[in-house]
């Protein structure tokens, strides 16, 4: 028992600190990707649905924008991971939506496994799997068109400001790869 | 030669390596420094592992070998061996082939009868006694001491396998043969050393 409690005590190091210029040009990155995502979002969708959409958005902000390195942030698992975790969202939604709660730990936990099985990790993707079966009666209606509206388009304009903004920094660049 | 312990030289990198490296990166890299070691250390091991089977035996040989033929005399060999300031070297027979190797080694066991001579054991030996215990090997030839059969490698010999086999027999020198034994080269212990680092 006492090495799986050690385990617990941590011990490595963390990561240092980044310089001023990659804050700003986090901060400006995500400030440019989510303005137009919140707003579009924000004159399609209303209360809840609006709030959880924007929160994955706000997840994978963090990623294209904040640690664009990372291999959880490159547009094969931007895009990847939102619009599989969106399919498996409206999937579960449809089969098991008569125990919403099983469908909502079965879509998220399936999401995951796709993600790792596809090399499209992306952690926000768990989020807009599960807001697909959390979502109000609206985004249930969408069915799979959910996949395309809000998430599509949302992803494709988080990413083409990731491009824009990301290059902009001398000491930047984005993506390491594509697929 | 270890070479497990060359490796660990090459695998002091600290923590605080890793630290001062990612702080020279721009950008916050998604990996804790210990789990960039880990990737250095494997990464490390697979690059150390292609070097040794990449090195073959014939681009670390000494291609200018001293040698000496199976009936030449021994003092001739020993004054030979001095002279080069050499340990041992192959023993070739007419038509340039391998057939043996002579050493110091050689030179002690005959000087004793003792198992395992060391330059030690002879000399103690020759304190006890009143004669000189090299007298005897005058009269020899080479072959009559020189270790037959010869341990050597062919010069497609992957490095990895001449250092396991000077390890395993315990050999300083390994002569290097191309086709029928015939002698091309030789590895010393030195050579293995520098070519690893």
């Amino acid at each position: 028992m006492i090495p799986y409690f050690k385990k617990m005590a941590g011990g490595g190091q963390r990561p240092p600190k980044v310089n001023l210029s990659e804050v700003f040009w986090s901060w400006l990155g995500a400030f440019l990707g989510i303005t137009p995502v919140a707003y579009l979002n924000y004159n399609l969708l209303s209360g809840n649905d609006f709030v959880y959409i924007i929160g994955s958005f706000g997840a994978s902000a963090v990623l294209v924008y904040g640690a664009v390195r990372s291999p959880l942030a490159q547009p094969r698992n931007l895009i990847g991971g939102h619009l599989l975790s969106a399919f498996v969202g409206v999937a579960c939604w449809q089969l098991f939506h008569p125990f919403p709660w099983f469908a909502a730990a079965f879509s998220v936990a399936t999401a995951i496994a796709l993600m790792h099985v596809t090399q499209t990790l992306h952690p926000p993707g768990g989020a807009t799997a599960l807001i697909a079966v959390i979502g109000s009666e609206k985004i249930h209606e969408l069915g799979f068109w959910y996949m395309l509206v809000p998430v599509g388009i949302g992803v494709g304009i988080m990413l083409i400001v990731a491009l824009a903004i990301n290059n902009m920094a001398s000491r930047r660049k984005y993506p390491e790869f594509w697929f | 030669m270890n070479f497990s312990r060359i490796n660990e030289c090459f695998q002091t990198i600290t923590d605080e390596d890793v630290l001062e490296a990612m702080r020279e990166i721009p950008g916050y890299l998604d990996i804790t420094p210990s789990d960039f070691i880990e990737v250095y250390r494997i990464a490390f091991d697979h690059a150390v592992n292609r070097i040794k089977t990449a090195i073959l035996a014939e681009h670390v040989m000494t291609r200018t070998v001293v040698s000496v033929l199976e009936d030449a005399p021994l003092l001739e060999t020993a004054v030979q061996m001095r002279d080069h300031d050499i340990s041992g070297m192959p023993v070739l027979n007419e038509q340039g082939a391998v057939t043996g190797v002579i050493s110091e080694k050689d030179f002690l066991s005959r000087m004793t009868e003792k198992k395992d001579p060391s330059f030690m054991q002879v000399l103690i030996q020759c304190m006890d006694d009143s004669c000189c215990l090299a007298r005897s090997l005058k009269t020899l030839k080479v072959r009559d001491i020189m270790s037959s059969p010869p341990v050597t490698v062919h010069k497609s010999f992957k490095l990895l396998d001449v250092a396991n086999l000077m390890d395993r027999r315990k050999i300083n020198r390994v002569p290097v043969c191309e086709d029928h034994n015939i002698l091309v080269g030789i590895i010393a212990r030195s050579d293995l050393v520098q070519a690893m680092c």
